[in-house]
């Protein structure tokens, strides 16, 4: 080496005056080697090269290999064995190795080759202990003058942080790689702890447990443990536990029954063979505190720990608590620490992290199992509500017809019988009713909560209906010695009513009212107010207490401890009349006071313009009187009741309930017969006839004649009554005369025929118009039989007979058809060949709310949904209606709309079927309301789209915002919210529609949603008319998601389920990705530390980038070699593939070419070398390496590319150009062939960029075009300060979805930033100088810049050492120089205090300032406490 | 450790400086100007820079305060710099 023959003689050790001076002061004589003076010139020359080398090396010398060592080893390996090693044997310096070392010595010393070991582990006593180390070394000979073998070289690199911080990564990756978001705690853990049994170097053994219920800590699960196998004891008594006790895993890896579970319990559950496993052996109670406790393991618990891949068990063990995000910790993790290593920041810090990766699972899986389970109740409920609701009609109304029928007719018949008798059919009778009158409502209900509640609203004077309702319980009341006060004075407009839905609510306020009051009295008032009819009624009862009051229309909700009439009641009264009010689009308040009355007011605005659904029905004519009455009160299938059927009997039921409660005495209670109107069907065992006739003479000579001949009769005034109640109870026959008005009695005959339920009853018409002609008409029409008036009473009553005769042997068939069809649960129809629907059963009008007095319902049928706003669904029930005009069978699932505009589902079946009568085609189908189940199906589909939206979300705000939209289109919502309350004054809102933040939206909605944030978590918020909203954990904070629904799609509760469920799948899944991305943080932090190196040589710059999608690192990577020379060795490569195996191959090439360059700095024959090796590392050809040696001095490259894409360099001029010579094929393709070497040199100023391919790779893109684009970016970047110029690069190349690739990056701008360091005495002013000079000089810059920039540099560290340290002297000053391509920028850095110039006192001084702004373009200086900078800027180009 | 400099007078007045001038060497360059001013006893002293690399504000106060005495005899380095501080204006500059 040139430089040796400078050094004087005999200071052989002067090339490094530290270790120099421990070398001189070892006592040569003493040695083998003799006095420095003596040595021969090759050892000397060794020496020399040994101190002046910056590179780690050792050298043994002489027949005691005498071991020598230099700065750099001293610093990185030898640590406290220095400076007793200088100078000794070397077998006695590294006896604790010398079994791995000694024989590569001797192999070198016998053979004269050289020896290569990469990433040796050996255990060095450097510190105290025997300390895990990796070393990449090489032994070569050393000679003597003669030529002799006499000693050798050691040239090391040690890898320790490296290879640690792989492992350390690889397990944090490998826990963080399970994809399944839905896992149970023992799956987590038994997965915790595969991965944490693979890394036993850092985690010899490991122990988690878990609080139980009862604060105690339990073990969940280990590692490291050979057989953690349950005691003998517990053996015997939890046979029936296995395979729960046995542990899961594979190898030595164990997961525990779970605190609390069935499997095992504390006492004598599964416990370890080992006694440390035992919880009580660890500071349990510290560790709750949330901080880590650094335990010993000495004494008895701990003897014979595992030892993981270790010879000996650890000596300490750091407890971590599993912390839990605001609370006492899940339990805590043990973790044996590895007696190898220093338990220093970094091993903490990733324990830490493995703790914080545990808890994390254990919160995530916890909140899993809490929200499914809370998911699962919920629709659970749901469906049970609905289902008994439904199953309540069939199995009630069924047997309560068969007992009130019979009974009705025992009453008749036996008014003969004794008291006794008579008494207990009476209790029959009157029990039966509340029973039917308690069934009814709780069918209403489910009726209105099932939407299919159906009200005929008709204008009536609600003073006149209400007056009339009231009258029918005076008698009870006042018999009750209470006052009776019915003020009901006519109202100005009508009020539009359902008549039966009315009589609910005036009887059940009057019924309580009497149920609660004792002394005073009961009122009943009417009155207007603006727009609104307001009916009171107001009791002097016992009164409600306060806190009753907001309970107080709660459905089941019944005052307790209330003094009252009776103790009987469901307690549902009050919720009945509430939902009643609120179908009419009226209000309902109650005011109350105990012991004062209770007053109800109800409200109903004036005219049907608030009813949703309304269709007119005239009110009804004629005389109430001459209408029929339905026999049994529970016979009613809706709440429609016939707009004839008389007010009394609803009001039977409630009056029969009252009586009941009045003290007996006095009168009996009134029999039926006092209330029932005149004109009701007389009991008898006659046939039932219904009588239709307009004429009042006429009608009450009919009913007497047929009455007095034993038949039943009801009478009505035309034939639109008659064939309403010819449908709500069959009669026998029907006898009608023919000229009627609304309905006549050929029509009616027509109507009656088209119902499949009436169409076999016999019809006997009456006409006035005789002849020939009128009969026909009316036998084709249908009529069984036709009778002239005048006519016989003899004659009627033997046509009825023999009519009714007739039909009941026709009939027999068909009305058990009838039956039949409509006792079917699933909705039937019948349809014609053009698709008109002729019949249909009662499910169907149940379901659809379409009803037999619409027959026949032509096509396009008013079910289907509508063309304009639903057009997917129109067109699906039309494709479905052409296949069932078409085939002949099918089945078909369609969406349908019901009457009063709900959309259900349907599923139907069909069958073409030929009349047997006509001969024609018939289409006979059924189906049923399967809303639910496509509910559920959807809700199947909502969790999949939610679930690929969270998987394919790169970060928090893109998970958002595309659950946002799935939610949106799932309920065609207007629009759906999500408002994250963070610390931050209004929360971050996120929406569908993006004109809508926390600014725009309505005041209104403001507030509501800050009220939600209030609420529990996962409970769906309903507000009618206005959408629905749920909170959530956002890992930001509490969030709100509000979703306003769209006018097609109004929520339901099946809605609410389905969105707590999304919900809590949302929190998961934004929890989830929030983790991912600070595992990829981390992840990132310990690749970049993996890469290195810790100090970039002047004038490089480096980037590491990952692909975008989470923890896509891997293969690629930089490195930059000081080779022994002062050259600098540059490599970038790019490994195939990605993820954990790349990133180990990565490190394996990254090791051996940095290896191989410090022993070889040809880079051609480098890449040979590196051929050979990648050859039998798997996973390593192909891979592809641009390898250079750079002079720094002189910018002078030597290169050669194993199959790189070419570096490119960018001339200060603007233009560019690539390296693109000494080209050849990828690493081990073809090893043992030639590799071809090129040279460059880097002009002053000049940017070299070099890259892996992922900066420049598009997607069906030439990858000339990518480069292309690269040079535009060096280009532009020429003026760019070196440091900053890899963003700058790296950004303007990122793709629209960022890199999916990951991108290596390393650039060096010729010559490297000049940093000087120096005293401030003027003394160094003139090297400062001329380093300076040279440094211009390499810069390319002119004679006279170069003077002008010395001058202005001269005087800014003249005035350094002048002024920042007159005070102070031997502080330091720092100047900086970096270039661009065309300008110079010059920091002069003293800390010391820079005073305003003093004229008087140093007259030229201030010149030094005036000359520095003279000979630069930008001057500043920063003073301040801590020291003064100048900062100048010169253009130089 | 002071900075290169050479200092060589006459013949006849004339000081000629080679190497370098900064604040380390400034005194003994203003002793010498000062020492050759009073030997050429009020003939103008002719200070010949031309082989001085460098000069920063230090030497150029020595020269200003015997700027009266002296004329300077420059080469193209030190040109700027003794045209920008406002030498030149007030004692005669020659280039070599």
């Amino acid at each position: 080496m040139s430089g040796i023959e400078r050094l004087p003689s005999p200071h052989t050790f002067s090339a490094d005056p530290e270790v120099g001076t421990d070398l001189a002061a070892v006592d040569w004589a003493a040695t083998p080697l003799g006095e420095p003076e003596q040595w021969p010139q090759s050892l000397r020359t060794a020496v020399s090269i040994l101190l002046s080398s910056r590179f780690s090396m050792w050298m043994a010398w002489g027949p005691e290999l005498t071991f020598f060592c230099n700065a750099a080893y001293r610093r990185h390996t030898l640590h406290e064995k220095y400076p007793w090693a200088l100078g000794r044997p070397a077998r006695e310096v590294w006896a604790e190795i010398w079994d791995d070392i000694g024989p590569r010595i001797d192999t070198v010393l016998s053979t004269g080759e050289a020896t290569w070991d990469e990433g040796l582990l050996l255990f060095l006593e450097r510190a105290g202990y025997p300390e895990e180390s990796y070393h990449t070394f090489s032994y070569s000979p050393l000679r003597d003058d003669e030529g002799g073998l006499v000693g050798m070289l050691c040239v090391v690199s040690e890898d320790t942080d490296q290879v640690i911080g792989e492992r350390r990564m690889g397990t944090l990756r490998d826990l963080g790689s399970d994809p399944s978001v839905a896992r149970t705690e023992r799956e987590m853990l038994a997965f915790t702890s595969r991965q944490l049994g693979r890394n036993q170097a850092d985690l010899p053994f490991t122990l988690t447990y878990l609080f139980g219920d009862d604060g105690r800590p339990e073990l969940a699960a280990s590692t490291g443990f050979d057989n953690p196998h349950p005691t003998p004891g517990s053996e015997g008594t939890h046979p029936a536990t296995e395979p729960e006790g046995t542990p899961l895993a594979t190898g030595s890896d164990g997961v525990y029954p779970a605190p609390g579970s069935d499997a095992g319990g504390s006492e004598t559950g599964f416990v370890s063979a080992h006694r440390a496993t035992a919880p009580e052996v660890w500071p349990a109670d510290r560790v709750a505190t949330g901080e880590p406790v650094l335990v010993e393991l000495a004494g008895e618990p701990f003897a014979g720990l595992p030892t993981g891949v270790w010879p000996d068990p650890p000596t300490r063990a750091l407890v971590l608590p599993l912390p839990r995000q605001g609370g006492t910790p899940y339990g805590f993790l043990v973790a044996g620490l590895n007696r190898h290593r220093p338990f220093d920041d970094s091993y903490r810090g990733f324990l830490e992290l493995v703790a914080g990766h545990v808890a994390a699972g254990i919160a995530s899986t916890r909140s899993y199992r809490a929200q499914q389970r809370r998911a699962e109740e919920l629709a659970e409920l749901d469906r049970a509500k609905t289902t008994f609701f439904s199953n309540i009609s069939h199995e009630f109304r069924t047997p309560l017809t068969l007992i009130m029928g019979p009974v009705e007719d025992l009453r008749a018949r036996l008014t003969s019988a004794g008291d006794e008798v008579r008494e207990g059919i009476e209790v029959i009778h009157r029990n039966g009713l509340r029973l039917g009158k308690l069934v009814n409502t709780l069918l209403d209900f489910s009726r209105i909560e099932a939407g299919r509640m159906q009200a005929r609203y008709e204008p009536v004077d609600l003073s006149a209906v209400t007056a009339e309702l009231a009258s029918a319980f005076r008698s009870a009341i006042e018999r009750a010695g209470l006052t009776f006060e019915v003020d009901c004075p006519p109202l100005p407009e009508p009020v539009h009513v359902d008549l039966g839905m009315w009589e609910k609510v005036v009887l059940n306020l009057l019924s309580n009212a009497l149920k609660f009051t004792f002394d005073g009295g009961v009122r009943v008032a009417v009155r207007a107010d603006g727009p609104d009819a307001v009916v009171t009624v107001t009791d002097t009862g016992v009164g409600v207490p306060e806190e009753e009051m907001p309970r107080l229309f709660e459905r089941f909700h019944r005052i307790e401890n209330a003094r009252s009439r009776s103790n009987e009641g469901s307690g549902i009264g009050l919720a009945l009349v509430q939902e009643l009010v609120r179908l009419h689009g009226g209000t309902i308040a109650a005011q109350s006071e105990t012991g004062r009355g209770t007053s109800f007011a109800i409200r109903l605005p004036f005219g049907h313009a608030h009813l949703p659904d309304y269709t007119g029905v005239p009110v009804a004519g004629g005389s109430r009187e001459a209408t029929p009455s339905r026999p049994s009160p529970v016979g009613a299938a809706s709440a429609q009741p016939d707009p004839a059927t008389p007010l009394s009997t609803n009001a039977d039921p409630f009056l029969q309930e009252a009586l009941r409660w009045l003290p007996p005495g006095g009168a009996s209670p009134p029999t039926r017969a006092a209330l029932e109107p005149v004109a009701g069907p007389v009991p008898g065992t006659g046939t039932s006839v219904l009588v239709a006739d307009d004429n009042a003479d006429m009608r009450d000579y009919l009913t007497r004649l047929l009455r007095s001949a034993g038949h039943r009769v009801t009478a009505v005034v035309d034939g639109r009554y008659a064939l309403d109640a010819a449908r709500a109870e069959v009669p026998d026959i029907v006898v009608s005369d023919v000229m009627m008005p609304r309905l006549d009695g050929l029509q009616l005959v027509a109507a009656l025929r088209a119902d499949p339920r009436t169409a076999g009853t016999p019809v006997l018409l009456l006409s006035a118009r005789a002849g020939q002609e009128a009969s026909i008409e009316g036998l084709d029409a249908g009529a069984d039989d036709y009778l002239f008036k005048p006519f016989s009473a003899a004659e009627l009553l033997a046509r009825v007979r023999a009519n009714v005769d007739l039909a009941r042997l026709r009939n027999h068939h068909a009305r058990w058809r009838t039956a039949l069809i409509d006792s079917l649960q699933e909705a039937f129809f019948v349809s014609d060949e053009s698709g008109a629907i002729i019949e249909i059963n009662s499910a169907f009008t149940d379901i659809l709310g379409y009803g037999p007095e619409g027959l026949p319902y032509l096509p396009v049928h008013p079910w289907w949904p509508d063309r304009e706003s639903d057009v997917e669904g129109h067109r699906a029930v039309a494709d479905s209606f052409a296949m069932l005009l078409d085939r002949p069978y099918g089945a078909y699932t369609i969406p349908v709309v019901h009457r009063d505009g709900r959309r259900l589902w349907a599923a139907a079946a069909f069958n073409q079927v030929r009349d047997p009568e006509t001969g024609r085609r018939v289409i006979v189908g059924t189906f049923r309301d399967v809303t639910a189940e496509q509910h559920a199906v959807q809700r199947d589909s909502a969790l999949a789209a939610l679930g690929l939206c969270l998987s394919e979300a790169e970060n928090l705000d893109g998970a958002l915002t595309a659950v946002l939209a799935e939610l949106r289109d799932i309920w065609q919502a207007t629009y759906v919210l999500a408002a994250v309350f963070d610390d931050s004054s209004s929360p971050a809102v996120t929406c569908t529609d993006p004109a809508l933040n926390w600014e725009t939206l309505p005041e209104q909605r403001r507030a509501a949603l800050l009220a939600l944030r209030a609420r529990p978590v996962l409970t769906p918020v309903t507000e009618e008319h206005a959408g629905s909203g749920i909170t959530l954990e956002h890992p930001a904070g509490t969030m709100v998601l509000w979703i306003e629904p769209g006018p097609a799609r109004p929520f339901s509760t099946a809605d609410e389920t389905l969105l707590a469920l999304l919900a809590g799948h949302l929190g998961q899944g934004l929890n989830r990705i929030h983790q991912i991305d600070q595992q990829r943080e981390t992840a990132l932090a310990l690749q970049r530390a993996i890469l290195g190196p810790d100090r970039l040589p002047s004038g490089f710059a480096v980037r590491y980038e990952p692909a975008t999608r989470p923890l896509k690192v891997g293969g690629d990577w930089y490195d930059t070699i000081e080779l022994a020379d002062g050259r600098i060795g540059i490599v970038v490569g790019d490994c195939v593939g990605h993820g954990l195996q790349a990133a180990t191959v990565m490190g394996q090439l990254r090791s051996a070419c940095r290896a191989l360059l410090l022993r070889d700095s040809s880079p051609a024959r480098t890449l040979m070398s590196l051929d050979v090796f990648a050859a039998m590392l798997p996973g390593a050809a192909c891979a592809t390496v641009f390898c250079g040696v750079l002079d720094p001095g002189t910018g002078h490259l030597v290169y050669s590319s194993a199959g790189h894409p070419p570096a490119i360099v960018g001339h200060p001029d603007g233009s560019t150009h690539l390296l693109d010579q000494g080209r050849s094929r990828p690493v081990a393709v073809r090893a043992g062939a030639e590799r071809p070497e090129a040279e460059f040199t880097v002009p002053p100023r000049a940017t070299l960029l070099l890259y892996t391919d992922g900066l420049v790779e598009r997607r069906r893109r030439p990858l000339s075009s990518g480069i292309s684009e690269a040079s535009t970016a060096v280009r532009h970047g020429l003026g760019t300060p070196i440091e900053d110029l890899a963003t700058e690069i790296m950004d303007r190349l990122t793709p629209d979805n960022g890199y999916d690739d990951d991108v290596a990056v390393l650039l060096y701008r010729h010559p490297g930033p000049l940093e000087l360091e120096f005293p401030a005495e003027s003394g160094r002013l003139a090297p400062v100088r001329s380093a300076l000079r040279g440094w211009l000089e390499r810069c390319g810059v002119d004679a006279a810049t170069t003077q002008n920039i010395l001058v202005a540099a001269g005087e800014a560290c003249a005035n350094a050492i002048e002024h920042g340290h007159r005070d102070s002297p031997g502080g330091q000053i720092r100047l900086r120089a970096a270039a661009t391509a065309g300008d110079l920028r010059l920091i002069v850095t003293d800390t010391g205090m820079w005073k305003n110039p003093d004229p008087t006192a140093n007259p030229y001084r201030g010149r030094g300032l005036k000359l520095m702004r003279a000979f630069m373009q930008a001057v500043t200086v920063t003073s301040g406490t801590s020291g003064t900078i100048v900062d100048m800027q010169a253009r130089i180009s | 450790m002071t900075t290169a400099l050479t200092l060589t007078t006459g013949p006849g007045a004339v000081l000629t400086a080679a190497g370098e001038i900064d604040m380390s060497n400034a005194e003994t360059f203003a002793a010498a100007l000062t020492s050759a001013v009073t030997s050429a006893a009020g003939s103008p002293l002719t200070v010949d820079l031309t082989a001085v690399q460098y000069l920063d504000s230090a030497g150029l106060a020595a020269l200003f305060v015997q700027a009266d005495h002296i004329e300077v005899l420059t080469g193209p380095i030190l040109a700027p710099l003794l045209e920008i501080s406002g030498l030149s204006e007030m004692t005669t500059v020659r280039w070599a």
